[in-house]
């Protein structure tokens, strides 16, 4: 039966190229994904075990390690060399320089050293540094100079306020924390300055202090004082963790077993890569989700891979028809040839898989040498790991998916008669057999998953954020999947529909029309296969349209204006205010700024009739100018030099409706007590209550009426209308940014979540492409095999007066039939569930807005319709080429 | 482009188009038409410099034992295949130097086929498929194209099967569909190649009958290939080939003739004289 197998498979290497083509793209997939991953793992794996140097054993507690540990541990037989590890984070400066850096002690042993001295020499004493060369470079120092520690201590009076972020491991001590800042009066903060000599160069090759852009080097005396000094509760010295070099020949187990004994009871000893990896596992925990994200979409363009390799076994066992029954004629029993090809599926998945796994190997390496050359923080291995997971899983998976698809076909091979030998081959009819448990199968789980999708649409607030979404999920996951397996049974229906408005086109659309729904289920496997990707880059690329206006509206219903500029430096006597006639005019040459003007603000106190007062800031703003800066300009309708527009909240506050006339004046706050009070005149005015996000809005003429001592100006800007915020806030923080001007807005924050949005939205779609590339490969395979199928059929077309360019033109049609309703309806299906999603999870935020991102749809289709047409290109070359006298031949 | 006179006739049903191929103008020749497959030692000569012509309005049979070619000879004059050298013509028009959008229009206008294994699209019904080659030529239904389908329908009897699909017809139902198909465009000639090969005696015989009275009748001219001597005796003429050359030529032939003319063929392996009937012999 093998050499059966290999002679059939060499008969039909076209056809299994092309689908071994889809397997391996899904397979590289798989494989690039678990490199990357590991790549990932390796790089935190490096760097932390080279924070441990060459160190043969590492002992670890679950609190911190004690000094009189670290002696214990000196003690131990065989023991060259331990070092309590520790470091601190000072600040350091070299005139108007300057730089808060990590610093470690100089090890005891070399071979404890993380760190290499490639210029100078390690410190000796107190009062020497040695420095890593960024941070020379940003401090302008050089060997002999000198610069300045600022070495903070906390007073001795009442320690024990912030808690310090040293609890961790001490690769690096939480830098974010500054002690400083405490406010809280008790243990007081107190700096002092030590001269430091630089006397060398560190550097740091395998990445031990990445993240600090490496160590900077004291004598242990110094660094541990420093330490000491800096720590908040300034009790006894503890390390993070202890390093012990072994003497040369010791036996490392033994050692451990005899260091364990010495230790306390909570401390643990371990060599080098065993705490490594427990350290690795512990800081990779997110590389692993995002390996399991992305697995999850090469599983997606692996089901699509799968579709496609089902499709090109069954057309393979139609074409073998007559072999198969001969092959029972003479005696092969159904095992047989069920065996037969699923041995087929085998080989042409492990061959496919191996390319996918070398071409996802391959891909991986180049990116690693992309990376590298870009010269990260992060020292990455110069090339892949290549594990047994990385290896056997693609393949596994690979060859898996491969035989699971071919099962149908191999069940089709089985139900071969032996009879069929006898008849004429004909175009392999395919009979539609109905599939009652397949059809209700589908029908429940397209009805149940809709109907959860709509629950968590409907009542997803009331759900709460957690529950709310994973019922969406899993709605949206089981109405798909029934939507697939059911699109046997409506999906040919639909390209016929399609394919009789098409028809009308003329005879080569007729006959393209007619020839999608010969076969039924081949048709609706292809066209599904294009259905699953589309599908989900629509529901994406709706949902971040979705997402993008919800949130924009908001933004726009928090903030009024789209970017604001104020002082937000330090008040200096005398100087003029930064937001001025200079400022306006820098900010509206900025490309994309529609209009800019001073806005005066300040405090003001509100009094109702009632006598109930509020502080708010009031804004002081022309009517005209306000409707056209304000992206809802309903914020200040009514807005007069008779009234004030008061924002809901503090309309509610104040017991305030529409009408009523307040008392607005300046306050004045009481440097004693605190308390505000009014301050000069107060003017009448009539209340105004709008969404105004809060304070009030009168003209300049009330607010200059007013006598308000803090009152300040501020810009307020509106960028054009078809600006990209993305690409107008930071250029306008660009041409500010050599003054203290504060920049915030609306447009400021939408910048930022638009750039977080297209980003994420990219990666997913981009992942998503591998299975819309693989689909189309499928449409080509299925087309081609159809030629095949058809050939004699296209010569007698070709006989009785089908032109050449007819016969292309048929299948140009019959291609961007099927991909065209794969994609239209995968559009159909992704906006709902795109919307679905954004009501589900953008329902907390607030009204979501359901947008349909028609750029990207059209982008989406015409792609797909393009693709359709390439795809038919090949198999229509071929037809033409076919001979009419093949019409006539009889086989 | 197509170098023919073409004039359109006045389709007026059963009249023959005596101004498409006049009585002197042959509806289709062969000059000096020799095909060789292959190349240098392992060449096979198919046809050597055939000289042959078929009268118009007349229903001609092919006949000649396997391999003889008589098929390459239908071939290179249906311009399905290239000659290598020599000419055909169909009519006035050389048919040899035509590029293939070419032949496709003569194909679709002046020449209809009928094959062996009938060759209908499955998934189109009866009346599609004898339609098709108009649509493909992109011409219009009208009235006078629909009286002559009319026409075709009620002389094969086909009348209650036009919604039927290929699937649900008999081989003999199917090879009339296949003939209205031919003839559907008023074809200056139909070639029919072994069209009872896949059906039974009696189902031949109808097909057969139906192919003399369209050309009775309907006043067309078919050319036939066959090995059958019977069909062939339902022929005016029976033209006899044996390696690639014209071997015989019998004048209304009957059964017997045709058997003895084969015999002869087989048993001299030389040019036979046709048994004479009335006019007798050509070589």
């Amino acid at each position: 039966m093998l050499r059966l197998t290999l002679a059939q498979m060499r008969r039909s290497l076209g056809r299994l190229t092309a689908a071994g083509v889809a397997i391996a793209i899904g397979t590289a997939f798989v494989a690039a994904t678990l490199i990357a991953g590991a790549v990932i793992t390796r790089t935190s794996y490096d760097a932390v075990a080279a924070s441990y140097a060459d160190a043969d054993l590492v002992v670890t507690s679950d609190d911190s390690v004690s000094a009189a540990t670290v002696e214990a541990l000196a003690q131990g037989d065989a023991v060259a060399a331990v070092d309590g590890r520790l470091s601190t984070w000072v600040e350091l400066s070299n005139g108007s320089r300057r730089t808060v850096q990590q610093l470690v002690p100089v090890a005891s042993d070399p071979r404890l050293d993380a760190q290499r001295v490639v210029d100078g020499r390690s410190p000796d004493e107190a009062g020497e540094i040695a420095l890593p060369p960024a941070v020379a470079e940003r401090l302008g120092v050089g060997i002999g100079d000198t610069l300045t520690a600022h070495v903070g201590q906390w007073a001795d009076d009442a320690p024990g306020a912030p808690a310090d972020g040293a609890a961790a491991d001490g690769a690096a001590s939480d830098p974010g924390v500054d002690p400083g800042v405490d406010p809280e009066a008790g243990p007081r903060w107190v700096e002092r300055t030590e001269e430091l000599t630089v006397v060398g160069v560190v550097q740091d090759p395998y990445g031990a202090y990445a993240q600090s852009g490496g160590a900077g080097v004291l004598t242990r005396a110094e660094l541990e004082q420093w330490a000491g000094d800096q720590a908040v509760d300034g009790g006894d010295l503890t390390y993070d963790s202890a390093v012990v070099a072994l003497a040369d020949g010791a036996d490392v187990e033994a050692a451990r077993a005899a260091l364990g004994e010495a230790v306390p009871a909570d401390a643990t000893v371990r060599t080098k890569d065993e705490q490594a990896q427990v350290m690795t596992a512990e800081l990779t925990d997110g590389a692993d989700v995002f390996t399991v994200i992305v697995l999850c979409f090469a599983a997606v363009a692996l089901l699509v891979a799968a579709l496609v390799i089902s499709n090109t076994f069954q057309v393979l066992i139609a074409q073998r028809t007559r072999t198969l029954a001969l092959l029972r004629c003479v005696g092969a029993d159904r095992r047989q040839l069920r065996g037969s090809v699923l041995l087929e599926a085998t080989l042409l998945g492990l061959a496919a898989s191996l390319a996918g796994l070398l071409l996802g190997t391959g891909a991986a390496q180049a990116a690693l040498w992309a990376l590298g050359r870009m010269s990260l923080e992060v020292p990455l291995p110069a090339t892949v790991s290549i594990t047994p997971a990385v290896v056997l899983v693609p393949l596994l998976v690979g060859t898996l998916v491969t035989v699971l698809a071919s099962f149908a076909p191999a069940r089709a091979a089985t139900r071969v008669a032996p009879l069929a030998a006898l008849r004429p081959a004909d175009a392999p009819a395919v009979t539609q057999r109905r599939n009652r448990p397949r059809l209700v199968l589908s029908v429940l789980l397209t009805v149940g998953g809709f109907a959860l999708l709509a629950i968590a649409a409907v009542f997803g607030r009331s759900l709460g954020d957690l529950l709310g979404p994973l019922v969406g999920v899993l709605g949206g996951a089981l109405s798909f999947v029934g939507v697939v397996v059911g699109s046997v049974f409506w999906l040919p229906r639909v390209v016929g529909a399609c394919g009789r408005l098409v028809g009308r086109g003329g005879a080569s659309a007729r006959l393209a029309a007619a020839n999608t729904v010969r076969n039924p289920r081949r048709t609706a496997a292809t066209s599904t296969a294009l259905l699953i990707g589309v599908t989900l880059v629509t529901m994406m690329s709706t949902g971040a349209a979705s997402a993008r206006v919800t949130l924009s509206d908001e933004l726009d219903r928090q903030f009024p204006v789209d970017v604001e500029l104020a002082d937000g430096g330090a008040e200096q006597d005398g100087a003029a205010p930064l937001v001025g006639p200079a400022l306006l005019s820098t900010v509206r040459a900025v490309d994309g700024v529609e209009l800019v003007t001073t806005v005066a603000q300040g405090p003001v106190l509100v009094t109702a009739t009632d006598g109930a007062t509020g502080s708010v800031t009031a804004s002081a703003i022309e009517p005209a100018d306000a409707t056209a800066l304000l992206r809802t300009p309903s914020m200040v309708t009514g807005l007069s030099p008779d009234t004030v527009v008061v924002a809901q909240s503090l309309a509610q506050d104040l017991g305030l409706s529409d009408g009523d006339t307040v008392s607005v004046s300046g306050t004045e706050t009481d440097p004693s007590t605190g308390a505000e009070t009014a301050a000069g005149d107060a003017v009448q005015r009539t209340v105004v209550v709008t969404e105004l996000p809060g304070g009030v809005a009168l003209t300049p003429t009330t607010f200059s009426a007013l006598t308000v001592p803090d009152a300040q100006d501020v810009a307020w800007a509106r960028l054009a209308d078809g600006a990209d915020p993305s690409r107008v806030v930071p250029a306008i923080q660009d041409a500010v940014s050599d003054t203290a001007v504060m920049v915030t807005g609306a447009a400021v924050e939408r910048a930022l979540f638009e750039g977080i949005i297209d980003t994420l939205l990219a990666v997913v779609v981009g992942l998503l492409a591998v299975a819309v590339v693989i689909a189309l490969i499928g449409v080509a395979n299925t087309l081609s095999l159809s030629v095949l199928e058809r050939r004699r059929e296209s010569a007698t077309l070709r006989v009785i007066g089908l032109s050449r360019s007819q016969l292309r033109g048929t299948l140009a049609i019959e291609g961007v039939l099927i991909a065209g309703v794969g994609a239209v309806l995968g559009i159909g299906l992704g906006v709902v569930y795109g919307w679905a999603g954004a009501v589900t999870v953008l329902g907390v935020v607030g009204d979501v807005s359901l947008e349909m991102p028609w750029g990207d749809l059209a982008l989406v289709l015409a792609v797909a319709l393009a693709a359709g047409l390439l795809a038919s290109v090949l198999p229509a070359r071929s037809a033409a080429r076919t001979s009419p006298v093949a019409a006539l031949a009889v086989d | 482009m197509d170098t023919t006179v073409y004039v359109p006739t006045d389709r007026t049903g059963a009249q023959p188009d005596r101004d498409r191929t006049t009585p002197d103008v042959p509806a289709a020749r062969a000059r000096t038409l020799s095909k060789v497959y292959g190349a240098g030692g392992s060449a096979v000569r198919a046809l050597d410099a055939v000289d042959v012509d078929f009268a118009a309005g007349a229903f001609t049979a092919i006949m000649g034992p396997s391999g003889s070619g008589k098929s390459t000879l239908m071939h290179l004059l249906a311009g399905l295949d290239t000659a290598t050298s020599g000419s055909a013509y169909l009519g006035t028009t050389e048919t040899t130097r035509l590029g293939d959008a070419e032949l496709t229009r003569l194909r679709r206008d002046r020449i209809g086929f009928v094959f062996q294994s009938f060759n209908l699209l499955p998934m189109f019904t009866a009346e599609q498929n004898i339609l098709l080659p108009l649509e493909l030529a992109g011409s219009r239904v009208d009235a006078e194209v629909r009286e002559w389908f009319d026409t075709l329908v009620t002389t094969l009897g086909l009348g209650g099967r036009l919604t039927h699909r290929p699937a649900e017809l008999s081989g003999g139902q199917q090879q009339r569909v296949a003939i209205a198909r031919a003839l559907i465009a008023r074809p200056e000639v139909v070639f029919a190649d072994e069209p009872t090969g896949n059906l039974d005696s009696r189902a031949g015989a109808e097909v057969l009958s139906f192919l003399r009275r369209s050309v009775r009748e309907l006043g067309r001219t078919v050319i036939m290939v066959t090995h059958d001597p019977t069909a062939a005796a339902y022929a005016d003429r029976v033209v006899l080939l044996a390696d690639g050359r014209i071997a015989g030529d019998i004048v209304d032939p009957t059964p017997e003739s045709v058997l003895a003319g084969l015999d002869a063929l087989r048993s001299l392996e030389a040019p036979v004289q046709g048994t004479p009937q009335r006019d007798g012999v050509t070589r």
